[in-house]
């Protein structure tokens, strides 16, 4: 049963069309532009799983679609509200019906893994303490870390972290779930296994995901389409196949992981460049 | 021409710099007034009891000793020069009026820059390099409210509470001067002390307290939140925390003791 959370957008209010819209997003750091031109629609329900070299903007994509940085130009739509022009508290009632893994899992350290779990409870809703510690523990089951309630961030191993700030995301039963690099620094046994939870999420809940990731095995594995982002500009969106067979070179250069100078670094030291 | 651009770029930068504080400031203020103990804001309160003991504990023992020693020197100075006049009872005047009305509000918010405001720093900015501060922003919280807030309620109450125990500590070494070369026993002269101390001195020093509060929490808090440049940034955050802060407070402390000297004589 989700729990009741003030605030939340109706349902009805935002049913039809893509969930998220992306228009001609520009955005950057100071000077730096680098988004430029991007336009990508997310449907209900999809797993998207935006792709892109080190440095090609989809960490800043991501922070877009999530509301914590302002456009330089261009608009991010989610459930038809612009969240550029939304209030305050259209913005809380969208970040609401969000949940978000970040790359670095952003636990706080000073609480523990179980009280992590329960901010997001304790803050958005009314259920008794009794209620939230059994949530808790649902939430924590979920990803497969049980009895880890007691135990502080630190304590855990990278990949647990991970999995504890997915708990911690899918807390309110979120309608659109966002991850930032899921694998990074992950084992591929481990990765493996945050993948199939991916998967056995989308099946149970039927939430929209968008995965930002350079892993292509993962992406492959999990993705209903995928988006390819290169210098901050959108390259092309398709489903697994198109996007493995696309024609554009960088593409299909990122797809087949050739290198970007074709000749071995090895060879180059031997022959004294 | 480039001195002119250069003063022009440094003075829009500190002109942001003091908008920030200031919209920061109203917006801890309104979350402040919404944090009542009840319902279920109430476990605000127990971060704020938190922030309170790490306050007033951590600083105490530190801030008697530096009190004690600054009433101690003060009186041996005073001493000296007001022998010459045979007016060695006006020490006690001197201590007294002196670390109420001013070095015991500064040494103690001194005391706690150096202790707790800049541990809030490094605290906020490493917040803010490991992405804990996106995650509240994510979660729908603020962090001005879930974490400046207790750190503010915090500092409101223990600054205060600190600066009375500065105040004792530089009264009781001036005591201990008096006990040696006035002949007065410590009871005597806490009785005179309380004699010359009136009303205008106690409130200006608690006031001075509860602004001095204001400037190390937001400052403090601000250097955090504007880190940028991950671990480097956080060493540099809580740097400039430290140094604004002392340079804010004193300025606090001018504006204060004019205020006072031309509306409470």
């Amino acid at each position: 049963m989700a729990p009741k959370v003030p605030g939340r957008l109706t349902p009805g209010e935002h049913d039809h069309g893509p969930i998220i819209q992306v228009r001609d997003l520009k955005a950057g750091y100071g000077d730096r532009v680098v988004l430029d031109g991007v336009n990508l629609d997310i449907l209900r329900g999809e797993t998207m799983v935006i792709l892109g070299g080190s440095g090609s903007g989809k960490s800043t994509l991501l922070r877009h679609l999530e509301g914590l940085q302002q456009p330089l130009g261009g608009s991010v739509r989610i459930c038809g509200i612009d969240l550029a022009q939304a209030s305050d508290e259209q913005l809380f009632a969208l970040r609401r019906m969000m949940g978000v893994s970040f790359q670095s899992a952003a636990m706080f350290n000073s609480m523990t893994v179980g009280e992590n779990v329960a901010l997001p409870l304790l803050e958005h809703t009314d259920l008794a303490e009794s209620t939230i510690q059994l949530m808790t523990r649902m939430k924590l089951q979920q990803v497969g870390l049980g009895g880890v309630e007691e135990l502080y961030p630190t304590q855990l191993s990278g990949g647990m972290r991970k999995r504890a700030s997915l708990a911690r995301a899918l807390a309110l039963d979120p309608e659109i779930l966002l991850f930032d690099e899921p694998s990074a620094g992950l084992d591929p046994v481990i990765a493996a296994g945050l993948d199939e939870l991916i998967l056995d999420l989308k099946g149970t809940f039927r939430i929209t995901i968008i995965v930002v990731t350079h892993a292509l095995a993962s992406a492959f594995r999990i993705a209903d389409r995928l988006c390819m982002l290169y210098e901050g500009r959108m390259l092309a969106v398709g489903t697994v196949d198109e996007i493995r067979n696309h024609a554009h070179p960088r593409i299909h250069q990122f797809v087949n992981r050739v290198p970007e100078d074709p000749e071995p670094a090895s060879h180059r030291y031997i022959t004294g460049f | 021409m480039q001195v002119l651009d250069s003063v022009g770029r440094y003075s829009i930068r500190q002109a942001e710099y003091i908008g920030g504080l200031t919209i920061q400031f109203w917006r801890g203020l309104r979350y402040s007034v919404r944090s009542h103990p009840f319902g279920r804001r109430g476990l605000r309160w127990k971060r704020v009891v938190g922030q309170m003991a790490e306050i007033g504990v951590s600083s105490l023992p530190v801030l008697c000793l530096v009190s004690g020693a600054t009433g101690l020197i003060m009186a041996l100075q005073g001493g000296a020069e007001l022998r010459k006049f045979g007016a060695m009872e006006a020490v006690i005047n001197l201590v007294g009026t002196t670390m109420t009305r001013e070095l015991g509000p500064l040494i103690a918010a001194i005391v706690v820059i150096g202790r707790s405001g800049s541990a809030m720093s490094a605290e906020v900015a490493t917040m803010a390099v490991t992405e804990e501060l996106d995650a509240l922003r994510a979660m729908a919280l603020d962090p001005i409210d879930f974490v400046l807030v207790p750190k503010y309620l915090g500092m409101l109450v223990m600054l205060p509470c600190l600066t009375v125990m500065a105040v004792f500590s530089g009264i009781l070494a001036g005591g201990v001067f008096a006990y040696f070369t006035l002949d007065l026993t410590l009871l005597q002269y806490f009785q005179r002390s309380a004699e010359i101390l009136l009303m205008r001195d106690i409130v200006s020093g608690l006031v001075k307290a509860v602004v001095f509060a204001t400037v190390i929490v937001h400052v403090s808090c601000l250097e955090g939140f504007q880190v940028r440049g991950g671990p480097v940034g956080v060493g540099r955050a809580t740097t400039n925390a430290v140094v604004k802060s002392i340079f804010l407070v004193v300025l606090a402390d001018l504006i204060c003791t004019a205020f006072f000297y031309f509306f409470w004589r």
